[in-house]
C-alpha cells in the first residue's frame, strides 16, 4: 500500500521547477550536494518503501514507480523477477512537459532518479542503477545484492 | 523523475539545505524568476483580473481549497487550506520549519514587476492556512499593511514594497 496516495488533480509545471533547482543546487553548490539532497529525499520521503525494502518487500516500490508513472501518463514496461525489477519508461513524461513549456532540459535530470532511487535502496539489500536508451527513454533497475 | 505529485516532498528537502547555508533568499528570486515565464505577462496585461485568472488555474491543478476575492482594486486569495504545507506536514521525512516562506518568497518580485502590491500574513508555519491581499494601488496596500502590521506577529507578515512605518 502506497504511503501518499495521491489521485486528485496533478500540476505538471513542477517539472519546470524541479528542473530549474536541479540547476540551482549544481551551479551554486555543486553536483555533490545535489546528489545529497536527492538521495536524502529517496531516503527520508520514500521512508516506507525503504523499509519495505530492506524486509525483502518490493510490493510499495512497484506500486510507486506504476502509479506515479501512470498519473503522469507515460508509457512503460515493468518486469518483475525474484532477484531484478526492470522499469522501462519510454518517454519521459518530465522532459516531454519541459519540452512543451520550450525549457532547457537540465544536464542534471536524470539524476534525480538514479540518486532518490539510490536513497530508497540504502540499507536494503537492493541496488540502483538507470540504463539510458536515449534522452528520454529509460530503465530504472533495482538488483537484489547476492546473498553471502 | 520525481512525480509532479511529490515536488513538494523535494522542495522542502531543498529548503532544509538551503537554510542551513543561508541561500533560501537566493533561491526564492532564482524560483521567482522561472515562474515568470507561467505569469509575469498575465499579471503585467491584465492586472488583478491576470492574478485571478492565474490562481484559478492553480486551484484546480494544485487542489487548493482557496477562495478568490476580487473587488475592485484589491483582490484576497484566502487559503483555507494549502496543499503544499498540507503534503510537507504529511511527509515521513519532516517540513521545514521555513516551508511557508518560500510562498511570499517567489512570488513578491513578479508583483513587483507586474506593477502589483501584496501583502501576505502566514498564520503559523505548521498551519496549512495563509491570506494575501494584492492591489493595484500602492496606498491601498499600505493601508492594509497597516490594518494588518497592529495585530499580526512581525514574522509573519510581508510586503512587496518597503513597509510603511
Amino acid at each position: 500500500m502506497l504511503r501518499y496516495q495521491e489521485n486528485n488533480e496533478l500540476h505538471r509545471d513542477f517539472h519546470g521547477t524541479t528542473n530549474t533547482t536541479l540547476n540551482y543546487i549544481a551551479e551554486h553548490y555543486g553536483e555533490e550536494a545535489l546528489k545529497t539532497i536527492l538521495r536524502k529525499t529517496g531516503h527520508d520521503v520514500y521512508k516506507s518503501i525503504r523499509e519495505k525494502l530492506e524486509k525483502g518487500d518490493a510490493s510499495e516500490l512497484i506500486e510507486h514507480l506504476t502509479w506515479f508513472f501512470h498519473r503522469e501518463g507515460a508509457e512503460f514496461n515493468l518486469s518483475v523477477r525474484e532477484n531484478e525489477i526492470r522499469f522501462e519508461c519510454l518517454e519521459c513524461p518530465a522532459h516531454k512537459h519541459l519540452k512543451k513549456l520550450g525549457l532547457k532540459i537540465s544536464p542534471f535530470s536524470c539524476l534525480q532518479t538514479l540518486e532518490v532511487n539510490k536513497g530508497m535502496c540504502e540499507g536494503t539489500p537492493w541496488v540502483a542503477s538507470v540504463e539510458h536508451l536515449g534522452d528520454d527513454h529509460c530503465v530504472q533497475v533495482f538488483r537484489k545484492k547476492a546473498a553471502r | 523523475m520525481i512525480p509532479s505529485d511529490h515536488f513538494v516532498r523535494f522542495y522542502n528537502e531543498v529548503f532544509k539545505f538551503l537554510d542551513e547555508k543561508k541561500g533560501l533568499q537566493a533561491y526564492y528570486e532564482e524560483i521567482s524568476r522561472h515562474q515568470e515565464l507561467h505569469c509575469l505577462e498575465l499579471f503585467r496585461s491584465k492586472g488583478l483580473q491576470g492574478v485571478y485568472d492565474y490562481y484559478v488555474t492553480i486551484r484546480k491543478e494544485e487542489n487548493c481549497d482557496l477562495d478568490l476575492i476580487l473587488n475592485g482594486h484589491e483582490l484576497i486569495l484566502k487559503m483555507n487550506k494549502c496543499p503544499s504545507l498540507s503534503k510537507a506536514l504529511d511527509n515521513d521525512a519532516g517540513a521545514c520549519r521555513k516551508y511557508c516562506l518560500h510562498c511570499p518568497g517567489w512570488t513578491c518580485g513578479i508583483y513587483r514587476k507586474a506593477g502589483l502590491y501584496q501583502v501576505y500574513a502566514l498564520m503559523g508555519l505548521t498551519n496549512p492556512q495563509c491570506c494575501e491581499w494584492i492591489y493595484d494601488d500602492l496606498k491601498l496596500a499600505k493601508a492594509k499593511y497597516r490594518e494588518l502590521a497592529a495585530v499580526t506577529p512581525r514574522d509573519e507578515l510581508f510586503a512587496s514594497f518597503p513597509p510603511p512605518a
